[in-house]
């Protein structure tokens, strides 16, 4: 696969990891969601991109470099925090609000590290299009 | 990219023995292969298809900006690629018509 394709690849992973990072930090103080679940932190799961065919024959390496994708959003295994607020219309029958439990710090590395693998992949992409270009200019006359 | 054929040999033995008579090639062109307008033809269709996603891609950003914009930038990017190449090629081209136009006989 073309570098540029796979850099690309990239970059949209990381893109969207952004939303999800952003969706969490957005929600900090949500109490509850649409079904009445507490929310909970989101994380975005990549991998690279394998056919189903190589998948079906088990092989997982392939010679060739791969893009990466997007494999799902799942829900992180941290618990809730219970703020007791009895006034709150959404408190229980004990008088408990129930917020996600979302690490701010972490959030924030995460958030950052995004944005280099981000850049990173930039970097990959303006390489890559440099060499193009380069070639372009072979045996150019004047 | 559409993969390029390597260009078949107009014919064996060292050119310049050729040159006074006929070459014994130059009766049947090589026919294996597509041929070099062929070619020429289908890079500048994939150039043409390039251009009009990188418009697509641009008007559909105008009106909604859901599309993140390194698709628009990339597909940019692409499209400017594939005009150089095809400009490169044809100044290839002028240039060995021109050699040869200039040829002193």
């Amino acid at each position: 696969m073309d570098a540029m394709q796979i850099s690309r690849s990239g970059l949209d992973v990381e893109w969207q990891r952004l939303q999800v990072i952003a969706e969490n930090l957005a929600n900090v103080n949500t109490s509850r969601t649409a079904g009445g679940e507490p929310y909970r932190a989101m994380r975005l799961l990549s991998g690279p991109k394998a056919s189903f065919d190589a998948a079906v024959k088990g092989k997982e390496t392939t010679l060739a470099p791969q893009a990466v994708q997007v494999l799902g959003i799942e829900p992180e295994g941290t618990g809730v925090r219970r703020v007791y607020d009895p006034n709150d219309p959404q408190a229980g029958a004990d008088g408990f609000v129930t917020y996600p439990a979302i690490d701010h710090a972490g959030e924030m590395t995460l958030m950052i590290q995004t944005s280099r693998a981000y850049e990173a992949d930039l970097a990959a992409l303006n390489m890559a299009h440099q060499m193009y270009a380069r070639a372009l200019d072979l045996g150019k006359q004047s | 990219m559409i993969p390029v054929a390597p260009i078949a040999p107009v014919a064996s033995g060292p050119a310049i023995l050729q040159l006074g008579g006929i070459p014994p090639g130059a009766a049947q062109p090589p026919t294996s292969g597509p041929a070099f307008g062929d070619i020429l033809s289908a890079g500048m269709k994939s150039v043409e298809t390039k251009l009009s996603t990188a418009d697509d891609l641009v008007r559909q950003f105008a009106l909604d900006d859901s599309v993140p914009v390194h698709k628009v930038t990339y597909a940019l990017e692409q499209a400017r690629l594939s005009v150089e190449l095809a400009m490169q090629v044809r100044a290839r081209l002028v240039e060995g018509y021109r050699d040869l136009m200039n040829m002193q006989l």
